[in-house]
């Protein structure tokens, strides 16, 4: 039994203080953050947007290039986000805290924002290693390059990429009697499709967003909802790495176009689509379940990119059961495409050992170890082979990359550097331009004109 | 003299360790976003002092503009069914029933509020899909045609305030019993003598022996319909077009998306003075509606 009367006021607050102390101490590496892993260390520090698994999974990178360059070392660190812009939004805050990393993974949503405030132009590099990097360029289409290509420096070199093509669900077509169109199908043939399949399954499936949108549909229709523009300069490089390719110092989107004629018509195409029954709403697609629909037979058409065979394998759809086609013809056949690589952050004092890095990723051998499966499009056309999609993939798996061949005007994701604010007025007018009557889509046109206009001005101030 | 001294320091040693928290918590961040107020910073570059401007700015910015009335028409018609549905669900588990079924119903009825919101809404998400949901399968029984329920701007406000006081009227559910079972049965007695039963019951005696709890109920209610977020994030993203953005989700775009920092602060101030106006505006109505004991 405790005597009571012998523990003092006086010895319960020091008690207290020394266990407030003690407290303190052994939490300080908690208070401080010292305990994040890797933090302190003297590692070149590599950002991709994903999971902790992400970042394991590609700790095989990490430790083969080790391997090579045993005076550097490399840390993967993964950030978790809804999607590109929350990305870019976090690692700004990381750089407005100190703790930025020297490279990050970025794709052609935020490749105008780096190269306007973030990146580090690779020109002097690729001048100077120019013999040990050019079998890359060899392998990789041009039109991935210049989409990474600002103000005639390049600032990236993209590892990956996604057209956005059109996958068409076999089981559906035959259910309904219905052929795989041809390459050069148009719009009306599109159209005449869905209706042969309404009723049956949910004829198109589609997403609101920069990406497989209403982009593509309006790069079909020889237009955009910005203008789009070619910078001058890069005449160095190109004669370097591609002698003979007519090819610009990359691209530049100066304003807004949503008011153009053809503009119009897209979004009143997709909006009849919506209001027949042959469209779902945008606001409806992506997510998590669409691998679900599509494998089980409820969705006839979606636009995707070669990333999505890995997933659809995984979702227990067999290669016979889809093809993938071209994107419909309308005024052209102009594809979109997403692409991404590693940028160098210009804050980094490991500029030479971020250059290595990235030399290293661009390898055949790195790439090789970066995409084992077809969860993506590597650029370099040597590994979308037979080997990649045996087993897997589907019919004309070679279309992923052919898009860029046979379509040489394909161009990226409209992302100039206000690519958040952009992205936002597009979704936001796309919706209501969508959901209504015809009336709807020109009053919402004028907003979406509105919005970038301000944007844009914004911008100029 | 010395004892007073004494007294005074033991005082302000034990208030140190809350004052410091608000202090570094709540009172830094208030006073740096009241500063931010005034000037353009996106993280990257250096703020830059534009005075009144980012305020002045929201006069004429639609969006903003658009935000603050959603809010309000989420406010006032979320909070209305929110209190009413926990006083009716209340006073209705305060009736006589087995005390098991009232513990069952109590649970029941607090349970969504301990979940995730986030969590919530993916799951309404899915249950409101206009083509594979299984709202509109249910319906499609009873012969009705699917409802766009996320995706036109009618419906999707419906939806937000549907799930969000699905979410939280267990909180007001609670402060309702609580104050219900605070109110002495004589009270009751004395009334069913003078002939007050059913709704005479209610409106005469209950009503204005809860209507402090009411008071404290409806300013929480407020206060918490007024910052909302999570519910129109992850179930439309403030669409379709603006008409779910609630002026949260603007000051989270701006911030965050946007990198407009100032802009982002200053509609923050704004919020935080309407809060501020409103529950002063409730506190002085309640001098006339709310009885004391």
């Amino acid at each position: 039994m405790v005597d009571r009367s012998t523990l003092t006021r006086r010895a319960l607050l020091g008690a207290a203080g020394a266990a407030g102390v003690a407290g303190t101490v052994a939490a300080w590496p908690r208070l401080t953050g010292a305990d994040i892993p890797g933090r302190g260390e003297d590692a070149l520090t590599i950002l991709i947007l994903g999971t902790a698994q992400d970042a394991a999974g590609r700790q095989v990178i990490a430790d083969a290039f080790m391997e090579e360059h045993p005076d550097i070392a490399v840390r993967i660190q993964s950030v978790q986000a809804t999607d590109w812009g929350d990305f870019f939004a976090k690692i700004l805050t990381m750089v407005a805290s100190g703790t930025q990393p020297d490279i990050v993974y970025t794709a052609t949503e935020g490749a105008q924002l780096f190269a306007e405030r973030l990146a580090l132009p690779l020109d002097d590099y690729l001048q100077r290693d120019a013999e040990e990097i050019r079998d890359y360029f060899e392998d990789v289409h041009p039109s991935l390059i210049e989409a990474f290509m600002y103000k005639g420096s390049l600032y990236q070199l993209p590892l990956d990429f996604n057209a956005a093509n059109m996958y068409l669900n076999l089981d559906v077509l035959e259910r309904n009697g219905l052929e795989m169109p041809g390459e050069d199908w148009s719009r009306d043939d599109f159209s005449e499709l869905l209706r042969g399949m309404q009723g049956d399954a949910t004829p198109y499936y589609w997403t609101n967003r920069l990406f497989g949108g209403i982009v593509p549909w309006l790069y079909v229709n020889d237009t955009s909802f910005l203008t789009e523009e070619k910078a001058r300069g890069g005449e160095q490089f190109w004669s370097t790495f591609y002698p003979g390719e007519e090819r610009s110092g990359g691209y530049l989107w100066t304003g807004s176009n949503a008011t153009a004629e053809p503009v119009h018509e897209s979004f009143e195409y997709l909006r009849s689509l919506v209001a027949d029954g042959l469209a779902v709403r945008p606001e409806e697609g992506g997510g998590n379940t669409l691998v679900g629909l599509f494998a089980s037979g409820r969705i006839g058409t979606t636009p995707a990119g070669g990333y999505w065979v890995q997933g659809l394998a995984e979702g227990g759809m067999r290669p016979e059961q889809y093809d993938v086609q071209f994107f419909p013809r309308w005024r052209s056949q102009r594809h979109q495409f997403g692409a991404a690589g590693y940028a160098v952050m210009k804050t980094t004092r490991k500029a030479d050992q971020a250059w290595e890095w990235i030399k290293y990723t661009a390898s055949k051998e790195a790439m090789q170890l970066a995409f084992p499966t077809p969860s993506t499009t590597p650029t370099r056309r040597s590994m979308v082979n037979d080997a990649l999609y045996a087993g897997v993939g589907p019919e004309h798996w070679s279309r992923f990359y052919d898009t860029l061949d046979r379509f040489p005007t394909s161009g990226p994701i409209p992302a100039p550097p206000q690519q958040a604010a952009v992205e936002t007025a597009l979704i936001r007018n796309v919706s209501t331009a969508l959901s209504g009557g015809a009336a709807g889509v020109e009053r919402s046109l004028q907003n979406l004109d509105r919005d970038l206009r301000a944007v844009f001005a914004e911008e100029d101030s | 003299m010395r004892t007073d001294r004494r007294s005074r320091l033991m005082t302000w040693l034990f208030l140190a360790p809350t004052m410091i928290g608000v202090g570094i918590f709540v009172v830094v961040p208030i006073v740096g976003s009241l500063l931010l107020a005034f000037f353009r910073w996106d993280i990257i570059t250096s703020p830059r002092f534009v005075g009144l401007a980012n305020f002045t700015e929201l006069a004429t910015d639609r969006t903003v503009g658009i935000s603050f009335l959603n809010t309000a028409v989420f406010v006032a018609v979320a909070v209305l069914a929110q209190l009413c549905i926990a006083m009716l669900l209340a006073v209705l588990v305060q009736s006589k029933m087995p005390s098991w079924m009232r513990v069952f119903f109590r649970s029941t009825f607090f349970f969504p509020l301990v979940l995730s919101a986030a969590s919530v809404s993916i799951l309404m998400k899915y249950l409101f899909n206009e083509s594979y949901g299984v709202i509109n399968w249910a319906l499609s029984l009873v012969g009705i045609p699917a409802v766009p329920w996320l995706t036109s701007p009618q419906w999707a406000m419906v939806v937000v305030i549907a799930v969000y006081v699905w979410q939280n009227f267990g909180f007001s559910f609670l402060l309702f019993v609580g104050g219900l079972s605070a109110i002495p049965g004589d009270v009751y007695e004395a009334g069913a003598i003078d002939g007050a039963t059913g709704w005479r019951r209610f409106r005469h005696l209950t009503l204005p022996l809860v209507s402090p709890t009411v008071l404290v109920a409806s300013v929480m209610a407020i206060i918490t319909a007024l910052q909302v977020f999570d519910q129109p994030y992850v179930l439309t993203r403030g669409g379709p077009g603006d008409s779910t953005r609630t002026v949260v989700m603007v000051i989270y775009e701006s911030a965050f998306r946007q990198l407009e920092f100032g802009r982002a602060s200053a509609i923050g101030l704004v919020l935080m003075l309407l809060i501020m106006l409103v529950t002063a505006a409730q506190f002085r109505l309640a001098r006339r509606f709310v009885f004391y004991q």
